[in-house]
This record gives C-alpha cells, structure tokens and sequence, in this order.
C-alpha cells in the first residue's frame, strides 16, 4: 500500500520570484493524482518538494502504512552525453546494483535488468548508448529505472513526454495497474484528453491550488481556459523558503 | 621489492631481460608504474563521465605549491610528502566546497583557483630556491623514475589499495550522482558525500603518481587513456577496462622506452607522449572507420 501525502502551508520561491504559496492538499494513499497547470505555475517545483529535492515553506508529510516503503521517481529531463559509452543497459544497472559496471559478472543482475526493460518496450536497445536513444526513448528508460525496486510511490514528472501512441497508451495501462496494487501514484501532466482517460485525482496548481477533484469535475471543457491561464490571476504575498520543515521524504 | 630487484638482476645478467632490468631504480619505475596506471586510467573516466579533467589538471598545478610549502617548513626537497597532501587536498576540497556554495561556472572557477595556485608557487620558489637546488624541482615537475624510493612504492601501494576498495562500492554510486543527481538522492544516496569521495581519490592518485609522472603531467594521464577508451568502446564496463589498460601500458611503455633509446626525456614526458600516441591512433582509427 503506498503513502498518503499531506501538505500544509507549503510555499517556495527563488529569490524574488514566489513560486508556490499556500498549497494545502492532502493526497490520499493508492490512488493515482495528476498535477496540472500552466506553464511556469509551480508543478515541477512541488514533486521536487514532496521529494525532499527542494526547501520549502510549511510541512509536507509522508504518511506510510508501515515501514518506509520505496520511492520510484521519473525527472522531466535527463541529459545524457552522446559520446560516454554509457548504455541503457548500464543505466539500469547503475540503478539496481552495487556491483562496478567494470566488475559486475552477476548474470542475475542483467536478466532483472533486461527483464525490466523489456517491460518498457526497450530490451532491445539494452546495449545502445543512453545519448543515443531519442526523448521518448529516454523516458521509457527513466520509467523502468524507477519501476526498479517496485516502488510504493512513484512520483513521475510529465513522462510521457517525447512519447509515441504506442508509449503513452502503454504508460497508461501501467498507470492503471499500479493503482489496482494500491501503489500511490502522483505525475505531473499536461495533456487534458489523456488526463481524462486515467482514474485520477486532478490538482490545479498555478501558484496556488486553483482547484482539486477528480477529472471528470475538474477538467470540464467550460473550465479549461480559465483554469491553465499562462499568468496569475491571485495576488501573491511575500514567502520565505525554509529548509528546516519536516518532510520524511527528504 | 629486494627479491624482485634480485630476480630482475639475474634476469638481466642471464640475458632474458633487457641491461635496464639490472638497476634497482628501474624496477622501482615499473612496480610504480603498474600499481599507478590502472588507478588512473580507471580513475580517468570518472573524470571524463564528471567533466572534471581541468580539475584534475588545476590539482596537479597546485602541487608545485605542495611542494614548495612543504620544502619552506622543512621537509626534504626531495620527497616533501606532508606539504604536497595537505596543500593539494585543502586546494581540491575548498575548490568543491565553493563551488557547491556559488553560482560562479565550474570552469571560471577552477581557472581561478588554478591561477592562484600556481601564482602562489611561483612566488614560493623565490623562497625556495635560497634553500636547495632549484633543478630538484624538475622531478617533482615532470616525474623521475630515478627518484622512486621504497617508501613512494609504500605510500603509493597504499594509496592505490584504498582507492581501489573505495571504488569497488562507491563506482556506480558516484557515476549515478553525477549523470542524474536528483534520482540518486531520491535513492537515498548522499551525492555531496561521493561528489567530496571522488574529489579526494582524485587529489590522493595525483599525489601518489607525482614521483612518476609529475606534477604538471598527471592530469592529462587521468584524461588521455579515458579519451582513447571512449573513442574504442561501447559500454561502461570495456570503457574502464581498456582506459585502465591504456593508462597502465603507456607507463609501463614510457618508463621503459626511453632507458632502452637512452634518450634523455623525463618518464613524464615520454609516458604522455606513448598515451598521446594511442589517442592518435584511436582517432584515426575511428575517422577512417567513419565512426566519428
């Protein structure tokens, strides 16, 4: 069973420019949430918040079931250098295991490797470079490094990004089944019409949290614009980031 | 090391090895060379993979400040060891430590710590040419492979031993944390701790191949097999291999070349030179190849 996450009070900003303010949600655990908005609205910023990545203002709790549990989590980007002969399959095992890549004889680790790959449509580019494979290719590759140690929560950043049909419609279906195992899922988002195909609990945040609930009440077509509006409708007041709140995660 | 030094004597007097086999210095030279070289060639492509080859370029300068030091309050100018560490790992640390507290660019920054380390050792060996001679520096600068004593080969096999069971836990860690950071802290994985961890291994390799390559030259012995391996390979694995295999040949190859031509090159010098030749050669192999 994954955790439920509350935010409290949550604010951050980088030096002048406030970034989030007086987010309070609470987000219930097994369930998939979606975090939607503008662009420049603060999403990015508060995964890296939930993930301990980021000081922040106020308190986010990690509320596990039992033990701390596993932390699955995908970035929006990944920049991998063309020329380093560091392959997909080096990159998982980077993840999985302590083993030196220049010293890993374990088989087992490369069949769980190429295992998990093949879970993402990517066995057979296990032995191409990393800087090689295109965004979506990328993507996939970061989805089954996250999906490594059967996490409890992932937390993924618009990673469907760069994605074919074939990916997204698979990341869906896998999106679907993770729920079904009680996993708590919480991705960042932007496009609508996929947003309404999975079961999920939509966050508006542009700043501040616009609006939450699930998508079929969020997302209605006579809403949309004036929920993704670019600037901010809300004044915002002054908010200091402070690195000493408590969050689990972090 | 005596019984090797006697084996290598009768070898050479039997005629199965060559006349240079017979000096003790040379089998100090090779024992170096083959306990240094696969440090930094496996070394080397960390500091490729982390983009960190002007820093490890910018802590083989600021030996000659080590050294400098180190002779100033005393040490022997032939091996002034203490100077040389502490000078080299404050330099690397204070250099990691500002960056990760500035906006300042890696590179500028570096620059500037590069400078200041070798202006302040330039201004130190007006002071220290008063008290030896200056030419003893030569050594440190550009490595002498008459000049390894038992006690290098000690400090060196020490050196070497932690770095390499430092490496077989921390490898992959400290890779992750410098292609993907975030991941590696969501990880649980403290990415300051291996970024510092790596940056003293760095400073500890240099100081240990300063006798052999010196000062001014182990930089680029840290980059140039690593340059070569990445050309020639295709996964991780092979890549630290080969790189490892490069760095320790062109040692074994630049000690041993120039006693045998008996040409008068420091083994700095002529080791470079053979690493730089394998790099040639890979990239030509690879433009021809068309797989640049």
């Amino acid at each position: 069973m994954g955790p439920s996450i509350s935010l409290n009070d949550v604010g951050l900003r980088y030096e002048n420019n406030i970034v989030l303010q007086d987010i309070s949600v609470s987000l219930d655990a097994g369930k998939c949430h979606v975090i939607m908005g503008p662009n420049g609205g603060g999403k990015t910023s508060l995964l890296r918040s939930i993930l301990g990545l980021t000081p922040f203002k106020g308190e986010i709790n990690v509320n596990w079931t039992d033990s701390k549990g596993k932390i699955g989590y995908v970035p929006q980007k990944a920049t991998f250098e063309p020329s380093l002969p560091l392959t997909v399959l080096d990159f998982i095992l980077l993840n999985q295991s302590r083993s030196p890549l220049f010293f890993n004889f374990n088989k087992k680790h490369k069949v769980k490797a190429l295992a998990q790959l093949a879970r993402l449509g990517m066995a057979d580019r296990a032995m191409f470079r990393m800087g090689q494979l295109s965004g979506g290719e990328q993507q996939r590759v970061l989805f089954a490094q996250a999906l490594l140690d059967n996490p409890d929560l992932l937390i993924l950043d618009e990673p469907t990004n760069g994605m074919d049909d074939q990916g997204v419609r698979y990341f869906e279906s896998l999106i679907s089944d993770l729920v079904k195992e009680q996993k708590t899922i919480l991705v960042v988002h932007h496009d609508i019409s996929a947003v309404r195909r999975l079961e999920a609990t939509v966050h508006v945040v542009n700043g501040v949290l616009i609006e939450s609930g699930d998508a079929s009440e969020v997302l209605q077509t006579n809403k949309i614009e004036q929920l993704f509006n670019h600037y901010r409708s809300t004044p915002v007041s002054d908010v200091v980031n402070d690195s000493t709140v408590n969050s689990e995660v972090a | 090391m005596d019984t090797l030094r006697l084996l290598a004597s009768q070898g050479a007097e039997a005629g199965w090895l060559s006349e240079s086999f017979s000096y003790a210095f040379m089998v100090n030279a090779l024992v170096a060379a083959l306990l240094v070289g696969p440090l930094l060639g496996g070394l080397g492509t960390l500091v490729i993979a982390k983009r960190l080859a002007f820093f490890s370029e910018a802590v083989g300068h600021a030996a000659l400040t080590g050294i400098a030091i180190g002779v100033l309050l005393g040490e022997p100018p032939e091996n002034p060891i203490i100077g040389l560490f502490c000078f080299c790992m404050i330099f690397a640390l204070l250099l990691h430590f500002v960056r990760n507290r500035t906006a300042v660019p890696y590179d500028t920054l570096v620059g500037v710590f590069l400078a200041v380390a070798l202006a302040g050792g330039a201004a130190l060996l007006m002071y220290v040419a008063r008290k030896i001679n200056i030419h003893m520096l030569e050594n440190v600068l550009f490595g002498s492979i008459l000049t390894i004593t038992d006690f290098d080969l000690l400090v060196l096999g020490i050196s070497c031993l932690l770095i390499i069971v430092g490496l077989m836990f921390t490898f992959n860690r400290i890779l992750l944390a410098s292609i993907s950071p975030d991941i590696a802290k969501v990880r649980g994985y403290n990415t300051h701790f291996y970024d510092y961890l790596f940056v003293m291994m760095i400073t500890l390799v240099t100081i240990a191949a300063v006798k052999i390559v010196g000062a001014v030259l182990v930089g680029a012995l840290l980059l140039i097999p690593g340059a070569t391996a990445r050309l020639m390979t295709k996964n991780m694995g092979s890549f630290v291999l080969l790189s490892s295999l490069l760095a320790t040949l062109s040692c074994l190859i630049g000690t041993l070349l120039p006693m045998e031509l008996k040409l008068p090159i420091p083994s700095g010098a002529s080791i470079i030179l053979v690493a730089a030749s394998f790099f040639l050669i890979a990239t030509i192999y690879r433009i021809v190849g068309g797989r640049s």
